[in-house]
């Protein structure tokens, strides 16, 4: 059954255009100029419950737009949406208890105060049972080592601490449905693989539901089977991960490592695998060779250079 | 309801823990009080040094008023401005999100939201002034005045939140609000005099469109039996319509914001 499903979905934004120069500033002051910006045009997937699944594509490409649309937090302009049987945007009590929105950019916990009070006043706000808030939260900071940090004022933690916490802070009252805009921004690398560790550990525990979008790409390597590109509002690509790599960049990759710690990368296509590596072994010696996909990063590029778009998920 | 006030005391007893992280914010806010306290007493002082009696009013009688003013003034900026400001910086750095992904009322959570712990001092203060002046006035109030006194208080505290919570509805279109608060503050000032001391457009001002008379005025003159019961029902029905079209306002604002925000 899907859990999620859009439907012929529309967003469009009223924007004031501003004029350059001082005059044409004082100008809009009284004539006003506004343009319809589309950011989600005429979008439709579905999602069963379960799925771990990566929303792609460049900046202003409505990624953004279109999970907040799923949270509620933003009307559509067109089109339906239902999230676990609920239209999003009457911000029902119980649907509100099945979701949780995670913004790496935006923070919740409270500044000045160590997170455990944020975890106390979301427990109230939530209305968790103490028994189940406990279980809860040992769990989740058991998955994340937290350890003493919750005790700690949130303005002291480092940006990984503070973003493990918001994630608890997101999960205390078990949602089902995950909605993650940007997780692991500016996160180090060691980091970033412990969010992903912690996010698919949560996704098989809870059999929770994951939307997640993210400028790393390893992120969706590691954590989404499935992926959804956009583009200007549009679906470009929806289904398998390793099909979407294949269709764009079918070449495989062979790298090679030569003993003096020179490195050399071949394309090449997969019919032409055996003949190539044959050749490369039987010149030069090498220390290693191995044959892999080419990174998504570099698929990304592709499927937007066409656009000619600058594409920044890289 | 209950889940309702197990939040607000979560929230209270996160204000006092925010409030006591710095010390001497704490201290300075305290002594703070005090002193305008006293300092808003010495023009009416000044006033009423000259003549015995102003629009009806003898000074202990408008001490009483004072002491209304001065409770009333730590309701605003104790427990309601504060979190008014949080809701505003909420809007402009899009962490309204977070409040509008709860599961519970929106305008409850952005009202709550922060406490000034210290200007408890405000209604010690007021108590100290209340109480003088009813020593001075001599006649002790019966028990009925004391509850419509009180029943007045309410009222007014419940005008105060709902002017707020349109100013904060208005935020929601005009991100600067710094000098709508400070015009209200302005304003206020006017709630420390007894309201027939004001003629003419002021005295409509302050009775009909903001109704400082009710916040201030009434409760000191039920106390004093000087009110009589259709104006104090009138008052408490015209609370309840402020409430009321506050969150008709705060309603469209919310609308507006799903609509309009990014």
């Amino acid at each position: 059954m899907n859990l999620i499903s859009v439907e012929h979905l529309t967003k469009e934004y009223r924007v004031h255009e501003r004029p350059p120069g001082l005059m044409a500033s004082l100008h809009s002051v009284f004539h006003r100029k506004y343009k319809i910006a589309r950011a989600v045009d005429d979008l439709s997937f579905s999602i069963r419950s379960g799925e771990r699944v990566g929303f792609l594509g460049p900046n202003g490409a409505g990624k953004t737009t279109t999970l907040k649309v799923l949270s509620g937090l933003l009307h559509p302009t067109a089109g339906t949406v239902r999230v676990s049987g609920f239209d999003p945007r009457r911000r029902e009590h119980d649907f509100l208890q099945r979701i949780t929105l995670v913004m790496g950019q935006k923070q919740q916990l409270l500044w000045d105060l160590p997170p455990a009070d944020t975890f106390t006043m979301n427990r109230a706000i939530y209305d968790i049972p103490k028994q189940e808030f406990d279980e809860t939260l040992s769990e989740l900071s058991s998955l994340l080592e937290l350890g003493k940090l919750v005790e700690r004022p949130t303005r002291q933690l480092s940006l990984g601490e503070r973003m493990k916490c918001e994630l608890v802070a997101a999960l205390l009252h078990r949602p089902k449905v995950l909605f993650l805009d940007e997780p692991t921004i500016g996160l180090d690398v060691s980091m970033q693989a412990e969010l992903r560790t912690f996010l698919k550990k949560y996704n098989e525990r809870f059999e929770a539901t994951i939307l997640l979008t993210s400028h790393y790409m390893d992120d969706v390597t590691a954590l989404c089977p499935r992926v959804i590109v956009i583009d200007r509002g549009h679906l470009t690509y929806d289904g398998d991960l390793t099909q979407l790599v294949h269709k764009v960049r079918p070449h495989k990759r062979i790298v090679l490592r030569m003993h003096d710690g020179k490195q050399e990368t071949h394309d090449v296509a997969p019919s032409d695998l055996k003949a190539t590596i044959t050749r490369l072994l039987s010149g030069d010696p090498i220390s290693d060779l191995t044959v892999e996909d080419p990174p998504l990063e570099e698929v990304m590029r592709d499927l937007f250079a066409e656009r000619g778009d600058r594409v920044t998920n890289s | 309801m209950a889940r309702y006030f197990r939040l607000l005391l979560v929230r209270l007893r996160v204000s006092v823990q925010l409030g006591s992280q710095y010390r001497s914010d704490f201290l300075v806010g305290g002594v703070m009080a005090l002193f305008w306290l006293s300092w808003n007493l010495v023009p009416m002082w000044v006033v009423w040094q000259k003549r015995p009696m102003i629009a009806g009013w003898s000074f202990p009688e408008a001490l009483l008023v004072a002491a209304w003013f001065t409770l009333m003034r730590g309701v605003l900026e104790g427990a309601v401005q504060p979190s008014l400001v949080a809701v505003v910086e909420h809007i402009r750095q899009g962490t309204l999100d977070f409040v509008l992904l709860k599961p519970a009322d929106a305008q409850f959570l952005v009202s709550t939201a922060k406490f000034e712990s210290w200007r408890a001092a405000d209604a010690i203060g007021a108590l100290v002034i209340g109480g003088y002046a009813l020593h001075r006035v001599a006649h002790p109030p019966a028990a009925s005045a004391i509850a419509v006194a009180l029943l007045l208080t309410l009222a007014g505290a419940a005008v105060l939140y709902a002017v707020a919570i349109v100013v904060v509805a208005a935020a929601f279109w005009v991100v600067r609000l710094d000098n709508l608060i400070y015009l209200f503050n302005s304003i206020f000032d006017a709630a420390r005099w007894p309201l027939t001391v004001f003629r003419g457009f002021w005295r409509i001002l302050f009775t009909f469109i903001i109704p400082l008379g009710l916040i201030t005025t009434y409760p000191a003159m039920a106390l004093l039996n000087k009110l009589d019961w259709p104006t104090a029902l009138r008052a408490l029905g015209g609370a309840m319509l402020f409430v009321a079209l506050a969150r008709v306002a705060w309603t469209r604002a919310l609308k507006h914001y799903t609509s309009a925000s990014s």
